[in-house]
């Protein structure tokens, strides 16, 4: 029998020679270290992008976080930035028909209030925007929307048990608090997290955004056209000439959003009349907690906040709905009082201003603006003080 | 866990600090073996069962073997068990035991809970096998033991469901109303049958001890806890390589030697292997899985490409994580076999399978091909073993008709080969690039089968191939360079620039390169082809 003998140092064999040595190792850390270190900065140096008239992020660059960050790194530190989702970015509306375009027009400054809000984020996700992006924001005076579309449902609150895909799952806690419908594997989750803190990794994910449709280069490079049979228009393209160091601004003329846009209409011509909600207690929702601890970051950093409660589309609920809603409303200005946070309780703009639950229209935005700017509240707030 | 994927990655930060931190402690091993069983576990806790039972099975096969008298010695036939005399106290014991035990496994069979019934009859049978070997004091019956257990789980789990389908169609086609149950309604408790990851792997490798330990040519291991970890090393328990006791056993007997060269090395390897999986194979994949998923659509050129991007998807992607196996391993200063030797650059389909998964090819060769009787007895002989040999291995790789045409057609092309070996025209006068693309055209045509979701694609695209039209394939040139690059790399590596390969830039500045591009355009998640073998 072969005797088994510990063995000293079996051989191990290589093939190609990839094998580095230890000096090789430190050569190779060292240039990859200095590559990964300088690219992002030399980036922000090199690559040019609109801010639009108000910093309002393009609707196709939603989730480049790397890019919202340096747009707000533009702002000046006397811009009051309007933080929040679709509703501070105007879901329904073109750029001349947001809610920071009409305070900019009321105020006669323009750029004065920047557009920082996203298009389909909500409070748990805002949390992680402002955490890992809005650290420029210091010390600026922010508008903060309250949006109670989020609580109308265990659903919207992210807290039913049944799985859900939603927007920005990458700005989402990853492990605590635990959000049930957010089914992630532990590397996906590790991965946003990885994401979110390497600034190498969030500049690759800026070029996918920026310059591959949202995608990685190699499946860039596979993209289907549609057609029978299918075209693949980027097969044969040199994918780095795609890298042209001016990010696509957002298309003068959106199809979906303005009113010209069939989307631009009034909720009631839909005809599906009013709706029931399973409002989430206060207590109970992970929405709601999110905004606060979303207050809290803003607070430790210095900013002088205004939070905005709505407008929320009343004439949508159904009566009975109506007591829920304010026994929510009352708790959240009660909260806010308590905790000493400025806030504007907007009244409900009229039905036809509204496109759905929560988005107003664009005259609906030009209302609430100029209901904002005459409000005594939000003059002593935006006066030096 | 994949290798690839970050909770391995935090799995790694946590099990390499513990091991060297262990180092001068008797727990280092126990510590590998707590972490490969929390690694085979992440993917599902229940079938690590398996791994457990598989393991314990051999290691007290081995041991009730030692036992018994070697194969030289003479034993007094029916005599003694008739006499009822063991002669040794542990075989006595053994037979006391498994003699109940197979009672009451019987009798749970019989009459015990109904999702345990089938589980019970095995293992009744099992018991009674190793009564017998207790009773007749031998090593056949022993080894016979590990062989049916280890070869039933791959069967069961593997290839029942291909068994029971085939043989309901023939049923159906008999006009006979008599059909097999699905094997999952066999399933203890009502788990979920599934085909355990790396069952394949984990079998053969505690299968081979027990061979090897039969045929002498390996002493028993006495400690259980480090028989466990050279059937469950986590680093090469999903998809190989397989090793043999005779080379990764005598590793566990002592602590490995704690040098810098581990680390460079395993970095090196993991990286390469990293690479290969996330830039390449991935990418491959999508251009693979659009032709093959949908081969009516394609003309002859996407065919032919597709084909030649799964040759080098199928090799990126095991060769990639051998890599990282190997690395994962040098980095706790353990050396696993080489499994990959640029196998498209062989001259021969003999010399591709001593270069493509060196591990299950020389494990075939060892307990298949030379127990059928090798190259003895002639030639006709030797052919039918290859071709046994070859077939068992198609059928290995999967319960699917395309397997076994897939292991046929390499037994077939290996006889021709082995012919034309024999002519001094073909040996001298063909230019070796003539016989490298030769070998790997036909490599790429037996992948059609390896790859085509069932029998009815792979000829569908053979014969498109040859009648379709040529139509532009929109194989991305990004990808066609890429391979070309590493190709071209392999090919210069077994060449006279070699040297240059090995020079302190040039491996540098593949790294860096390697590093980089990964960073920029790795392709994404995917598990490893390998897994589901």
């Amino acid at each position: 029998m072969a005797a088994l003998k510990p063995l000293e140092s079996p051989e191990l064999p290589f093939v190609n020679e990839v094998r580095l040595r230890p000096q090789h190792w430190a050569v190779a850390a060292g240039v990859v270290l200095l590559v990964v270190t300088l690219t992002p900065w030399v980036w922000k140096k090199l690559e040019r992008f609109a801010i639009g008239p108000d910093y309002r992020i393009p609707y196709a660059l939603s989730k480049d976080y790397w890019l919202y960050e340096q747009r707000l790194q533009r702002a000046s530190p006397t811009n009051i930035v309007l933080l929040g989702d679709s509703v501070v970015w105007g879901e329904y509306v073109l750029a001349d028909g947001t809610w920071s375009h009409f305070l900019n027009q009321e105020t006669g400054v323009p750029n004065r209030f920047v557009n920082a809000g996203v298009n389909g984020l909500f409070p748990l996700a805002l949390e992680g925007l402002v955490r890992c992006y809005g650290g420029s924001l210091r010390h600026q005076k922010v508008i903060l929307h309250c949006n109670l579309l989020w609580l109308t449902s265990p659903k919207a609150d992210l807290s039913t048990d049944k799985e859900e895909s939603f927007n920005h799952a990458a700005l989402v806690p990853q492990f605590s608090p635990r959000i049930p419908c957010y089914r992630a594997d532990a590397s996906e989750r590790l991965n946003a997290l990885v994401e979110r803190n390497v600034p190498f990794l969030e500049w690759v994910s800026h070029l996918q955004n920026a310059y591959f449709g949202q995608q990685s280069i190699p499946k860039w490079t596979l993209a289907e056209a549609g057609g029978d049979p299918p075209r693949y228009p980027n097969a044969y393209r040199n994918p780095f000439s795609q890298i042209t160091l001016t990010v696509p601004a957002e298309p003068a003329d959106d199809p979906q959003r303005g009113p010209l846009s069939p989307r631009h209409k009034p909720w009631s011509t839909n005809a599906t009349g009013t709706t029931q909600f399973e409002w989430v207690a206060l207590d109970q929702s992970l929405q709601w907690h999110a905004f606060q601890r979303v207050l809290e970051v803003l607070r430790q950093r210095d900013n002088d906040v205004l939070v905005v409660l709505g407008p929320f589309n009343e004439h949508l609920m159904a009566r009975e709905n109506l007591p829920a809603y304010r026994k929510i409303h009352e708790e959240i200005v009660a909260w806010l009082a308590q905790n000493q946070i400025p806030h504007w309780i907007p009244e409900p703009l009229p039905s036809v201003l509204y496109a759905d639950a929560s988005h107003p229209l664009t005259e609906g935005y030009q209302l609430l603006a100029k209901r904002l700017f005459d409000d005594r509240v939000f003059q002593n707030w935006i006066s030096p003080k | 866990m994949l290798f690839h994927t970050w909770p391995f990655l935090v799995f790694l930060l946590v099990v390499l600090p513990g091991f060297y931190a262990l180092r001068k402690t008797r727990l280092w091993l126990p510590w590998l073996t707590a972490a490969s069983y929390f690694f085979y576990g992440w993917w599902n806790p229940y079938y690590l069962l398996l791994v457990v039972y598989s393991t314990l099975l051999d290691f007290g096969l081995v041991a009730l073997m030692d036992h018994c008298p070697g194969t030289g010695q003479t034993t007094d036939g029916l005599a003694r068990p008739i006499r009822f005399r063991f002669g040794d106290r542990v075989l006595k014991v053994a037979f006391v035991v498994s003699a109940a035990a197979t009672l009451g496994c019987l009798a749970m069979a019989l009459f015990g809970l109904p999702t345990l019934r089938p589980t019970m009859g095995v293992l009744s049978l099992i018991l009674l096998l190793m009564a017998l070997g207790a009773l007749f004091r031998s090593r056949k019956i022993w080894l016979l033991i590990s062989l049916v257990n280890n070869l039933a789980l791959l069967l069961f789990f593997k290839y029942a469901r291909f068994v029971v389908e085939n043989l309901n169609a023939v049923f159906t086609s008999l006009h006979s109303s008599f059909k097999l149950s699905d094997p999952s309604t066999l399933m203890p408790f009502g788990f979920e049958y599934l085909l355990p990851v790396g069952i394949s792997f984990f079998t053969f490798q505690s299968l081979s001890y027990t061979i090897d330990f039969y045929l002498g040519n390996v002493q028993r291991e006495r400690n259980f806890i480090r028989f466990a970890t050279f059937v469950c090393f986590f680093p090469q328990l999903m998809a190989g390589p397989i090793e043999r006791a005779k080379h990764l056993l005598p590793q566990f007997h002592q602590f490995p030697p704690v040098r810098l060269q581990n680390f460079t090395d395993g970095a090196s390897l993991f990286l390469v292997g990293l690479f290969k999986k996330l830039a390449l194979a991935n990418y491959l994949s999508f251009y693979v899985e659009r032709v093959y998923d949908n081969p009516k659509a394609f003309d002859a050129p996407a065919l032919v490409l597709a084909t030649f991007a799964f040759a080098w998807q199928i090799f990126f992607d095991f060769s990639g994580y051998t890599d990282m196996a190997r690395g994962v391993a040098k980095l706790m200063g353990f050396n696993l076999i080489l499994n990959f030797n640029n196998p498209y650059l062989a001259t021969g389909l003999g010399d591709f399978w001593s270069r493509w998964h060196i591990g299950l090819s020389s494990w075939f060769r060892d307990y298949v091909y030379i127990p059928l009787g090798g190259n003895r007895g002639g030639i006709f002989k030797t052919y039918r073993n290859l071709f046994l040999t070859f077939f068992i291995s198609g059928i290995w790789h999967g319960a699917n008709w395309t397997f076994v045409i897939w292991g046929t057609l390499h037994a077939a092309g290996i006889l021709i080969t082995r012919e034309l070996e024999r002519s001094a025209v073909y040996r001298e006068r063909v230019p070796r690039l003539v016989k490298q693309l030769a070998v790997f055209s036909f490599v790429c045509f037996a992948w059609i089968f390896f790859r085509a979701n069932s029998l009815g694609d792979a000829l569908l695209i053979v014969q498109r191939i040859f009648t379709a039209a040529w139509q532009d394939p929109q194989i991305p040139a990004l990808m066609l360079l890429l391979v070309a690059l590493i190709w071209l790399y392999q090919f210069a590596y077994e060449s006279r620039l070699r040297p240059l390969l090995q020079t302190g830039v040039v491996r540098v500045g593949a790294m860096v390169f390697m590093v980089l591009y990964l960073c920029l355009c790795a392709s994404g998640g995917g598990a490893f082809i390998y897994f589901q073998f």
